[in-house]
Formats: structure tokens, C-alpha cells, sequence
């Protein structure tokens, strides 16, 4: 074996550049304002292999270069060469992988070498680099600050040359990295019979995130003398835990994987209004109740609540299934790879659906720190453009390269998610309701006897730890491990592989590998036949070493468990085989009641089911609400509503995201009806997403949500009220179908648990109890149940003084039926003459409103504090949208828009962006006499709609009965005109909300 | 009447077959989704099929560049039974990566004569603006192409998804003699005219969302069976798929079947054609 070092470079001449390297320029300029004149890229490989170099420099441009448009070199930097890189660069700056982090163009060039090298050794490797060459530089700039924006320590490795270095001819050389062996660790046995401040101790220094109270009730399981005499049977250690049942125990039992917060039971106090009550499981009192209530009267809710994701019956032929996650810390720690990791998580829980959805659509929903934030970073994080950016292009590469559409989304940004970003990943997941053997797809059917595979991807070190990391705060010690990358190829290809096993009948039951592991996948599927046998020496690693507690509980990615039976193996085997995707034999169903984990002939758990999933003690926990202080929102008497227009267009709250949204494929498997952005120039927003995904057949699929988490800081009963609002609005605002409509519920949350760290933690429970009775009270009046959900309940950085909590935030999701997609409609104004209404009603809720934020950061006014937006009759509501939906499904009105943030001032300056056409608007009797309230308030269940006049007495007609108020017309003009009575009070040119609109997120560093 | 049996290749990150599949079906074809091993493998034979259809994604994650390593494994793993099924007459497309796969195999633009030499003569690069981007443009069609696959059509709508749409060849001549053979099948243009279509200067951006030479969307073969374009017209099977259906001005067609997209014409020419010869 020898390492060989390639390295491929962009060629210069007439129409070609090096794209890379101006990338890397414009995005210094965007978020640093540093500009260099050039800069210039390398590709680097490092093979190792038994092949010699000069066999692959022969054949180096087969592969590594394109011939066309690259020069290739081998054993030797480019920098070397006068004829390439004639000018001396200023700085230049190697970037490389750290040992054992996943490296996709090297897995792909390994796979592209073994292609014309078939006899290369099996264990060849490659590794890439990048290395970029900076020239004049115009301003400050250190080569070790330009390095600490090129890469994550935490992952990737640089290796720089200053500018002395440079004149040498000092170039860096980025060595091969070569993984540090790991050290197989037989499995230990740990004694529990110690102190109560050892057992914790355990706890913490082991990462395991167990309280004194499960510690105990793992204590004493070691002590029952059945359960000893029965572990004697298997040659076991009988009165104490190993090493790997500890490590399993605590990835079950984490707050990631079993949700206790939202189980617990707590004693609830409204210091306001004196009321003292017990809530015994949030989740199922406030979510599961009404779902199950809901269940008796419709016949479409398949499954709620059990499997990776909620499934209705969409038609006779095809069911609809959505789950979202977040992917929050990880996220934090390596914005790109942690929320790359979270779009192919969650398109696994797809996947992982009865017995196998295809995931059709996917939705993003980003909260962020402000992208301009000058402030302190805190130690450990990155700059909030940093962390958009990041995130962006792991949603961007994981959510392309798989082939799924994302239709819908958002970004939010608040500063205090500086300390936790939150990455929201959601997907929708279509099957036919039978599958050809008659099974119904929703359904798993595993026995006693079936085989359990590992499919996809390896097991490495990487990802050890994620589901407890993820249940504790963030601190500067936050592990690497906890940190993957995505391989969306090697997931496609099991993906293509795994529903073609479905469709040919080869699978009785299938699991996504996420959290916990092997440990959680097969552990949660066992219970379908009480019980399990693994041999975790079986398991493929990416590296040997692995110790037994390890393979059981690494999240490394790609994987799915699926059980076969015994004579379907063979093909099941055949089509992995074809599809060039690793299915490897672990496990074996049972129905000894055991999670029964051998490492060869060796047991190294054996842990009873019902312990496993049912022994984690319920927590009991107490809340205290008092309503938050803030000084009041009073509007200024003298405003200029034009500026306030402009500046609340440039807010990154409402500006427009489409520098971003762009990057997504919205439109694969060409289903696509109502995109991100719509409208003359396509760059108007979008309220929800509409899909056609059966080919040819225009009956259509909406997807919209809503976030509202500015409201928590007054009320997060209204926050949460506001977001399922929203939510709903979006999906009428399309002409969903009103009856079949089911939600996703994700709270994110600061830790709500009282303790020394979190002394307001009783309150921060009381905001969950609240927002909790608005679900439910919300749900149950639009006969919406929720069919999925997740929580993150330790949304915060740091402890004590300088600790940064998240505002507590619920993403609704929302998926419904829409019955022909040709009738639908869009935001952007379409016609002079157009008539424009108002749908609903504005009152005098200015509290926590986009406005009030605004005007309390530049001065102009003290706080944000008042009336919150409230859903005091949510049935009135729900019936308007009864109405609005049937008039723009049945093809009636063409244009409609939410209001939220921003109110109808920005709806409407939404709505003449979208159509490049001016309008003149009267807010002359639309509700509560202020003009602030009806300009920029934010009351919920208003909707603006405009309609031909052709159409606008049936219009009416079907609206009767419902606030529907004229505002005015659309006009010939390029002008916005407010009115208020006879008062004008806005008149504003079209292109200027434009330019305001799309300035402040665009970050692209100028024109190519 | 006969049936053209359509092969649509998937695996490897290929992912917009079932689409492509869906498209050929619409126009009387029968489409079936092949994974690429099962004609490596002998599973099944190329030679089957009357079409070939190589459709978008990201082969392989596009690393070492877009359609590079699924090039790589037909040029050198199914090279003969190429070599047959293009001397044999029979159409074959590739959209977006299933363009970029055929660019980087050598079949397109192909050599002077009919017979493929497997050897690359320009390349699909990154787009300039570094961006990967999913955007709408506007297509014009060469009258003079003796390409089966673009007969009739004039001008249609149709979205890009890509990162690496650049079009480049490595001299003026290449370029010259391409557009002397009429091979320059699909150019991006101004829907707006306010660009001359006959100019070769490469359009702003985002008219031309990727800096190709010559403005570059398309390309056919010199026998005008082969057939290679960036943007997605299977993605404009229905005019509801169209951005600006909801204003009621998304460009309708001449087709019998209501709202019919503009994309679908380009697959009814290939079945088409073979049904002309095999019936």
C-alpha cells in the first residue's frame, strides 16, 4: 500500500473560471466584507492503494480531472507549478477531513477507482481536499481568521501558508488521515451498589443523562433475585448491569427517545388566576385524547402516534404520510453535517413507515440569530451566517441528492437563537394502500423466527452518544462524536433498493436507524414479537475496534433495520446485491420476552422488554405561571407609514428567503403545482405547497406550516394558537380541502425541568402547559388532529449567568387533501380590476408584533408588550375557511394570501410584489379603530383575497355569512396606496418594495 | 400498432425516473425503470428496448464532477451494448445528470461518424453563479436539427435543477463546427426578445441561469438520435406544472389532451419514430 497524492485544477481561458474559488471570494465579501481580487481552487486525493502512481497518473483524467476543463497532476502541488499558477498567491489554505469523518467525494472517487481498477486492493482508500489560493487581498485579514471561515475544527483539519510562506514556496501539504486504531474493550460490568452521588456521578461522567430516580430503578432491577437466576441461565453477570445494557438503557430511557417531559406528571399552578391542577401526560391528555377522539369520526387516520410517522388514507388507492424532527445540537456543532443528517433522518422515518413510504416532499423551517448579529458569539458556536449558511447546504445537498422536492418552509430569526439553532426537517411519504400480496402498507406484520438486517451504511465511532448529547445543554465540552455526516447516495440507493423489496412482498416489518442506534431500532421492533436476539459481532464496521456497547448504540447514518422472513431471504439478499447496498444478518425475532444481545457465542445484555420500554419511572415535575412584564407597545402619534413599509419589507423576518429557497429542487418528480415562489417573476412568496404526485392525475396534496415565536414572550398559549393558525391559513390560502386535514406538532423548548440551572424552570413548564391546552383547544375546533410530533426539550447554551434559552417554539406542520390542483390559488395580484377583500377581522392585538420589535430596537418605542394576537372563537374562524376554501377550489378566486407577520400592510405589499402591479387599498372599516392595528396588527384568521369582478358576486355569495370586508382594486399603476378613510396614509412604488424585499437575505456577495 | 419499449435507467442517485418513466407511458410508449446493474450484469439485455432514457439526479452525489462516475461505468462496462443500440437507430435521451452522463461517455456531441468512439469532446461544468439552482427558463429550438427528438417544436418553458449546466468545449472551432452541423439543438432565450436569439454572446444571468457557451441547453448527436438537454422538459408534462398556470397564461398546446404541458411533445417524437419504423 502507498499513498498517492492527485490534484486537479479549473483550466483558465476564454468563458471558463474557477467557479469554486469565486464562491469563496463572494461569500468572504457577503459576511466579512473582505475582498480579495482572485481566488483559485485545487481538488486534492489522497490514495491509498496498492496501485502504483504511475498507473494512476496514466489514467488520472478518466477520473479525477475532466480533461475538457481541468489540469491534472500527480505527486506534486500545483502550487509547484509556474506554468499553472504563474503568480505567487498571498495566502493559501488547505482543508482536509479529521480521521474517520465521513468523506463522500472520497467514498465516491473510491467507488469511481474500483471501476477502473478492479483489481485494487480491498482495503483501498481516498481522501479528498480542497485547497484555495488567495490573492490581493484588500483589507484586514489574517490567514488564520480566513481559515477559521473555510472550515470546522471539530471535523475538518487546515493547513495554512502566510504570506512569507507563500514567497518561500512554502506550500501546505495535507497528509493522508490515517484513522487512530480503536481498542476493543471487552464488555464491563458496572456495580450500582454505591452512594446516591456516585450513581449520578455515572450518570454525568458517562454521558448518559440518567437521574438519581432511574439510576435507582436500574439499581434495583440488578437486585431481583428472578431476574438474577434468569441472567445466571445465560452466563451473564447476574447483579450488575454491563457496559452495553447501561449504554442501552440509557439511549431508551433518554428525553430524546422517550419524551418524559411530555409524560411526566405535573402539578400545575395559575398564580393569576389561583387555579391548582394535575396533568398527567401532556401528550396524552392535550395531543393523543383528541387525535383518538377525532379517530372515531372520520374513517382516513390509518395509524396515529405508534410507527416513524402518522398516515391518513388519501384515496382508495394511495395513503399520505408526514413526520418532521429537528436536528437541533447537532446542527449547532456542524451546521452543514448536522442538518444534513437531520433531512436523511427524517426521510428515513418515511422509509421506516408500515412497511415502507416513499418520501415525496420535503419542508425545512430554520431558526436562526439575526444573519447581521455583531455581537459576542459564544464560545464553541459560529456566527449565526455561518450557521445559515451551514445549515442551508446540508438541507440543500441531503434533500437534491435524494431526489425529494422541498416545497415548503422558513427561516425565522430571533437572537436568541444565537445559543441553539433550531433545524426543523419534515417529510411527506406516499404508499399504495395494498401492496400486490394484499398486505395493508401501513401495517407491519413481523413473527417470531424473522430475520433482522442491517441495511445501508457502516457502523462507525461517529455518532456514538447523539440521543443522550442531545437531551442535555450545550457547553463548550460538547462532544465530536456526536457529530455525523450524511451520505444521501449511499441512502438513495438502499432507498431505491428497499421499495422494490416492498413492492415484491419481502418485508414483514422495517425501522430507521437514528437515535440509539441499533439499540432503539431492533429494541422498538422486538416488541412487536416480545423479544430479540442480536450478535453484534455480525455487525459491518467501518473500522474494526468497535467495542460491543458501541455497535449497539452508534447512530452512524444510512442504516435501516428490516425483518424478512426466513425464505425470503435469499431475494431480499439478490436485489441488495444488484443495488450495490450492504444487507447484513444481525438479528432474529423472538418471543422470549428478552432484548437478548450476544457478541458471538458471548451474552453481553439481556434486559426483559417491558423493563426496556416500560421501566423508566414517570417524572413528576411542577409549573407556576405568572404572565410575563413588558413595558407597553404604544405606537408613535406621528409615523411615516411609508418608511415603516420599507423597513418592515427589509426585516429578515419577512424578507424574502429566495437566495436560498432557490437552491432546493422544488420541483423533482415533476408534481410541483404551487412552488416556493410564485407570481410575474416567479419570486413572489408562495402561503403553502400544492403537489400532484400521481402522475397525470391533477388530485393534489398541500403542505404548509406555521411558527410564531415571538408571541411565547407574552403568552406561549397564543404562540402555540398562532402557529396552527397559521398553519391552516396557509393550506386555505391554496384551497386545501378543510375536511382532511391532519397536523404535526414540534415543540422546541428550553429545559422546563426547575433545578439549579434553570431556576425559572417551573415557569417555562407552565408556557408548555399552556401551549398545550391551545393545541388541543385549536385542534379539536378545526377538526385537525395531529398524527405526528416530536419534542426538543433542551433547547439552551450554557449554564447560569450567561445562559441563552431558546423562546419556547412550536412548528405546526400541516398535510391535507386537495381535490383538483388546477383550481387553486397564488399571492401574487393577477389582473387590473381585480376586486380585494379582507377575510376576517382586525382587532387591537399589537403585542409581540413584527412592528413592536422593530420600533422597540431602533428606539422609537419602549417595549413590545400588550395584547397578543388570541383565537377567542376558533369555530367562527374555521367556518370562514369552510367558505374561503370552497370558493378557490371550486375555481372562483385565483389570488389569496395570508396575513401574519407584518399584518395587511405586508400582505398586501407581498401581493403587488408577486404581481408587479400597484393596487389601492381602504382599511376604512376592517375592524378596531386604531390604524396600527389594521395596518400592521397581527390578528389571526385574516386571509386577503382578490377575485375578477366576474366572479365576485358568487364570490360573495359563497362567503355569506362570514367577515369579508373590500379593500379595493388592483390597479394598471406600479403603486401601492393605503388609505385609511380619506387619509392616505402609504403610497409606495412597486420596485422600491422590491429592492427592500429582496436586500437583505440575498448574501450571494454580488453580481458573477 | 406497435408499442416502443422504453428503458429508463434509475440507481446510483439517478432520480428523476419515475417521472421520466410516466412521461414515455402519456405518449404510448412502455416504460420500464431498469436499474443500470441489471444490464451490467446480464440480468436483463439493452437490446430489449427500442429507447433509452437516461434521466436527471445526481449519479454518484456528482462528485469529481456531475455524471462523471456513471459515465464511467457505461463507457467502460457497457460499451458494446451501446455501441448496438446506436448503430441499430434506436433514440436515446439524457436529461439533466442523464445529459451530463452522456456528455462525459463521449455519445454526445459523438464523433463525425455514426459509430461512437466513446471519447469526451466538452463537458458540463459549474454553473457561474457557484449556485445550485431550480428556476424556470425559456427554450428555443433549432429549425435545421435533424434531431427526432425536437421536431416541430419551436420554443417552450421548462424549469433547470442544476449546479453544473455550463456547457463548455474546449475551442472556438469545436463550438463552430458544432453549430456548422446543426448539432446545437436547444439554446436558452430572452422570453422577452429584448436579447437577439441569434447572437452567440452568452445571455445575463439568470436568462441564461449557467453561463453556457453559446448559450448552450441542448444537444443532439450527428445522427440527431442521440439527444442531451440540462433542463427538464418531463417536467412540463401538465400545464399545471407551469409557474404561471394561476395567472391563466401558461403557454398551451396543440395536443387533443387538455392541458397538456409544453415538455410532452419532445417524448411523443421519439415514440413517434419508432412506431414509423416498426410499423
Amino acid at each position: 500500500m502507498q499513498i498517492t497524492r492527485v490534484e486537479a485544477t479549473p483550466k483558465s481561458g476564454e468563458g471558463l473560471k474557477d467557479v469554486r474559488g469565486d464562491v469563496v471570494r463572494r461569500r468572504l465579501k457577503a459576511d466579512h466584507n473582505i475582498d480579495f481580487s482572485e481566488v483559485r481552487s485545487i481538488v486534492g486525493f489522497l490514495i491509498n492503494s496498492d496501485i502504483n502512481a504511475t498507473l494512476i497518473s496514466e489514467r488520472a483524467d478518466d477520473l479525477f480531472a475532466d480533461p475538457i476543463i481541468e489540469y491534472s497532476t500527480t505527486n506534486q502541488t500545483f502550487l509547484q507549478s509556474p506554468e499553472i499558477f504563474s503568480a505567487t498567491p498571498d495566502i493559501v489554505i488547505s482543508v482536509g477531513f479529521k480521521p474517520g469523518v465521513t468523506d463522500n467525494p472520497g467514498k465516491a472517487a473510491l467507488d469511481g477507482f474500483r471501476t477502473i481498477f478492479p483489481s485494487a486492493s480491498l482495503d483501498s482508500d481516498i481522501s479528498t481536499y480542497i485547497t484555495y489560493a488567495f490573492y490581493g487581498v484588500n483589507g484586514q485579514a489574517t490567514p488564520e481568521f480566513i481559515a477559521s471561515k473555510l472550515y470546522n475544527n471539530l471535523i475538518e483539519r487546515a493547513v495554512i501558508s502566510d504570506n512569507e510562506m507563500c514567497n518561500n514556496g512554502d506550500w501546505p501539504m495535507i497528509e493522508y488521515p490515517e484513522k487512530p486504531p480503536q481498542e476493543f474493550k471487552q464488555p464491563a460490568h458496572i456495580d450500582l451498589e454505591i452512594t446516591d452521588e456516585q450513581l449520578i456521578e455515572i450518570s454525568e461522567t458517562g454521558l448518559l443523562a440518567l437521574n438519581l430516580e432511574e439510576m435507582k430503578t436500574i439499581q434495583s432491577h440488578y437486585r431481583d433475585e428472578t431476574i438474577q437466576s434468569a441472567r445466571k441461565e445465560v452466563g451473564i453477570v447476574e447483579n450488575q448491569p454491563t457496559d452495553v445494557e447501561l449504554e442501552c438503557l440509557a439511549q431508551t430511557w433518554s428525553e430524546h427517545c422517550k419524551h418524559k417531559i411530555f409524560a411526566s406528571k405535573i402539578h400545575h399552578k395559575d398564580l393569576e388566576t389561583g387555579e391548582e391542577s394535575v396533568v398527567d401526560s401532556i401528550f396524552k391528555t392535550h395531543i393523543m385524547k383528541p387525535t383518538h377522539d377525532m379517530q372515531k369520526e372520520v374513517d382516513w387516520l390509518l395509524s396515529v402516534f405508534h410507527d416513524n410517522s402518522g398516515v391518513i388514507a388519501w384515496d382508495d388507492e394511495w395513503s399520505v404520510c408526514m413526520k418532521a424532527e429537528t436536528h437541533n445540537s447537532p446542527s449547532a456543532l456542524d451546521p452543514y453535517g448536522g442538518a444534513m443528517t437531520g433531512i436523511v433522518g427524517v426521510n428515513r422515518d418515511i422509509l421506516g413507515t408500515g412497511l415502507g413510504a416513499r418520501p415525496i416532499a420535503n419542508t425545512d423551517v430554520f431558526c436562526f440569530g439575526p444573519p447581521d448579529w455583531q455581537g459576542d458569539i459564544p464560545e464553541n458556536l459560529f456566527h449565526p451566517s455561518r450557521v445559515l449558511r451551514g445549515v442551508h447546504s446540508g438541507v440543500r445537498v441531503g434533500g437534491n441528492e435524494s431526489g425529494i422536492p422541498t416545497i415548503n418552509g422558513a427561516i425565522v430569526f430571533d437572537e436568541r437563537y444565537l445559543g441553539k439553532p433550531l433545524v426543523y426537517c419534515g417529510t411527506v411519504g406516499l404508499m399504495p394502500r395494498k401492496l400486490p400480496d394484499g398486505r395493508e402498507s401501513h401495517i407491519k406484520t413481523p413473527s417470531s423466527g424473522d430475520v433482522v438486517y442491517m441495511v445501508g451504511g457502516r457502523v462507525g465511532y461517529d455518532g456514538i452518544h447523539g440521543a443522550t448529547f442531545s437531551s442535555l445543554e450545550l457547553t463548550e465540552e460538547s462532544p465530536s462524536s456526536a457529530v455525523q455526516i450524511g451520505d444521501p447516495i449511499t441512502q438513495k440507493k438502499m432507498l431505491d433498493m428497499l421499495l422494490e423489496a416492498r413492492d415484491a412482498g419481502l418485508i414483514t416489518c422495517i425501522t430507521d436507524n437514528g437515535a440509539g442506534g441499533l439499540s432503539s431500532s431492533i429494541g422498538e421492533m422486538a416488541e412487536y414479537t416480545n423479544g430479540c436476539r442480536i450478535d453484534l459481532a455480525k455487525v459491518p464496521l467501518k473500522q474494526p475496534g468497535l467495542s460491543p456497547w458501541e455497535i449497539l448504540v452508534s447512530e452512524s447514518q444510512e442504516r435501516m433495520t428490516v425483518a424478512v422472513k426466513t425464505e425470503d431471504s435469499a431475494a431480499f439478499e439478490r436485489l441488495a446485491q444488484l443495488h450495490e447496498v450492504e444487507a447484513t444478518a444481525v438479528a432474529e425475532f423472538t418471543s422470549t420476552g428478552m432484548f437478548h444481545v450476544q457478541y458471538d457465542e458471548s451474552t453481553v445484555a439481556y434486559l426483559p422488554i417491558e423493563f426496556l420500554h416500560d421501566g423508566v419511572p414517570q417524572l413528576q415535575l411542577e409549573s407556576e405561571w405568572v404572565t410575563p412584564k413588558h413595558a407597553t407597545f404604544v405606537p408613535p402619534t406621528d409615523a411615516d407609514h411609508n418608511s415603516i413599509l420599507i423597513d418592515m419589507l427589509a426585516r429578515p423576518n419577512i424578507a424574502s428567503k429566495e437566495t436560498w429557497v432557490r437552491q432546493y429542487d422544488h420541483e423533482v418528480i415533476a408534481q410541483t403545482a404551487v412552488k416556493p415562489f410564485v407570481g410575474v417573476e416567479r419570486d413572489g412568496p408562495a402561503d403553502a405547497g400544492v403537489i400532484a404526485p400521481i402522475h397525470g392525475n391533477p388530485r393534489g396534496l398541500v403542505i404548509s406550516c406555521g411558527i410564531a415565536p415571538r408571541y411565547s414572550d407574552i403568552d406561549a398559549g397564543a404562540m402555540a394558537a398562532a402557529a396552527i393558525d397559521e398553519a391552516v391559513r396557509n393550506a386555505v390560502c391554496v384551497g386545501v380541502d378543510v375536511n382532511k386535514i391532519a397536523g404535526l406538532d414540534n415543540f422546541c423548548w428550553p429545559d422546563p425541568i426547575q433545578s439549579e440551572k434553570t431556576p425559572d424552570g417551573k415557569f417555562k413548564l407552565a408556557q408548555l402547559v399552556r401551549a398545550n391546552r391551545e393545541l388541543e383547544r385549536i385542534c379539536r375546533a378545526y377538526r385537525l388532529p395531529c398524527v405526528s410530533g416530536k419534542d426538543s426539550m433542551k433547547n439552551d447554551y450554557g449554564k447560569g449567568a450567561n445562559k441563552i434559552s431558546i423562546p419556547p417554539t412550536l412548528l405546526f406542520s400541516l398535510f391535507g387533501d386537495h381535490p383538483d390542483v388546477r383550481n387553486t390559488a397564488t399571492s401574487d395580484f393577477k389582473a387590473a380590476g381585480d376586486r380585494i377583500y379582507l377575510v376576517g377581522e382586525s382587532l387591537n392585538e399589537l403585542g409581540a408584533s413584527e412592528v413592536s420589535f422593530m420600533l422597540k430596537e431602533n428606539g422609537t418605542c419602549d417595549g413590545i408588550g400588550g395584547t397578543v394576537p388570541n383565537l377567542d372563537n376558533p369555530a367562527k374562524l374555521f367556518k370562514s375557511y369552510v367558505a374561503l376554501s370552497k370558493a378557490i377550489n371550486s375555481g372562483l378566486v385565483k389570488t389569496a394570501h395570508d396575513c401574519s407577520e407584518g399584518g395587511v400592510g405586508v400582505a398586501v405589499a407581498e401581493m403587488c410584489i408577486g404581481g408587479r402591479t400597484g393596487a389601492n387599498i381602504d382599511l376604512d372599516g376592517t375592524g378596531d379603530e386604531s390604524l396600527w392595528a389594521r395596518l400592521w396588527g397581527e390578528s389571526l384568521g385574516r386571509i386577503i383575497i382578490a377575485v375578477s369582478p366576474e366572479n365576485e358576486e358568487k364570490f360573495l355569495e359563497t362567503m355569506s355569512g362570514n367577515t369579508t370586508t373590500y379593500l379595493g382594486e388592483v390597479t394598471e399603476s406600479q403603486l401601492l396606496t393605503i388609505s385609511d378613510g380619506y387619509e392616505e396614509v402609504i403610497s409606495t412604488n412597486v420596485q422600491q418594495m422590491v429592492d427592500s424585499w429582496q436586500g437583505t437575505l440575498d448574501m450571494t456577495g454580488g453580481e458573477i | 400498432m406497435y408499442t416502443p419499449k422504453v428503458a429508463v435507467l434509475f440507481g446510483f442517485g439517478i432520480n428523476c425516473d419515475h417521472e421520466t418513466a410516466a412521461v414515455f407511458e402519456m405518449v404510448g410508449g412502455k416504460s420500464t425503470r431498469v436499474h443500470l446493474n441489471s444490464f451490467i450484469t446480464g440480468l436483463d439485455e439493452l437490446s430489449n428496448y427500442d429507447i433509452l432514457a437516461v434521466p436527471g439526479g445526481f449519479s454518484f452525489g456528482d462528485h469529481l464532477g456531475s455524471g462523471r462516475l456513471m459515465g464511467n461505468r457505461m463507457r467502460f462496462s457497457l460499451r458494446e451494448e451501446l455501441s448496438k443500440f446506436i448503430q441499430a437507430g434506436k433514440p436515446i435521451i439524457g436529461i439533466c445528470n442523464g445529459f451530463q452522463v452522456l456528455v462525459k461517455t463521449g455519445l454526445l456531441p459523438g464523433p463525425d461518424t455514426n459509430e461512437p468512439d466513446f471519447i469526451q469532446r466538452a463537458s458540463l461544468t459549474l454553473n457561474d453563479s457557484g449556485r445550485y439552482e431550480d428556476r424556470w427558463v425559456t427554450l428555443e429550438f433549432n429549425q435545421d436539427s435533424n434531431c427526432i427528438w425536437t421536431k416541430g417544436i419551436t420554443q417552450i418553458d421548462c424549469p433547470v435543477r442544476h449546479g453544473e449546466g455550463k456547457y463548455v468545449m474546449p475551442d472556438r472551432e469545436s463550438l463552430a463546427k458544432l453549430s456548422a452541423n446543426n448539432q446545437i439543438t436547444v439554446r436558452y432565450v430572452d422570453p422577452n426578445n429584448q436579447y437577439n436569439s441569434n447572437n452567440d454572446e452568452v445571455l445575463p444571468f439568470p436568462k441564461s441561469p449557467n453561463g453556457s457557451m453559446m448559450n448552450i441547453a441542448g444537444i443532439s448527436d450527428k445522427t440527431g438520435l442521440v439527444f442531451g438537454l440540462m433542463p427538464h422538459p418531463e417536467a412540463i408534462y401538465a400545464q399545471w406544472l407551469h409557474p404561471d398556470f394561476t395567472r391563466g397564461t401558461a403557454p398551451s398546446t396543440n395536443s387533443e389532451i387538455s392541458w397538456e404541458g409544453q415538455g410532452l411533445q419532445i417524448f411523443r417524437n421519439a415514440v413517434d419514430y419508432v412506431k414509423s419504423i416498426n410499423d
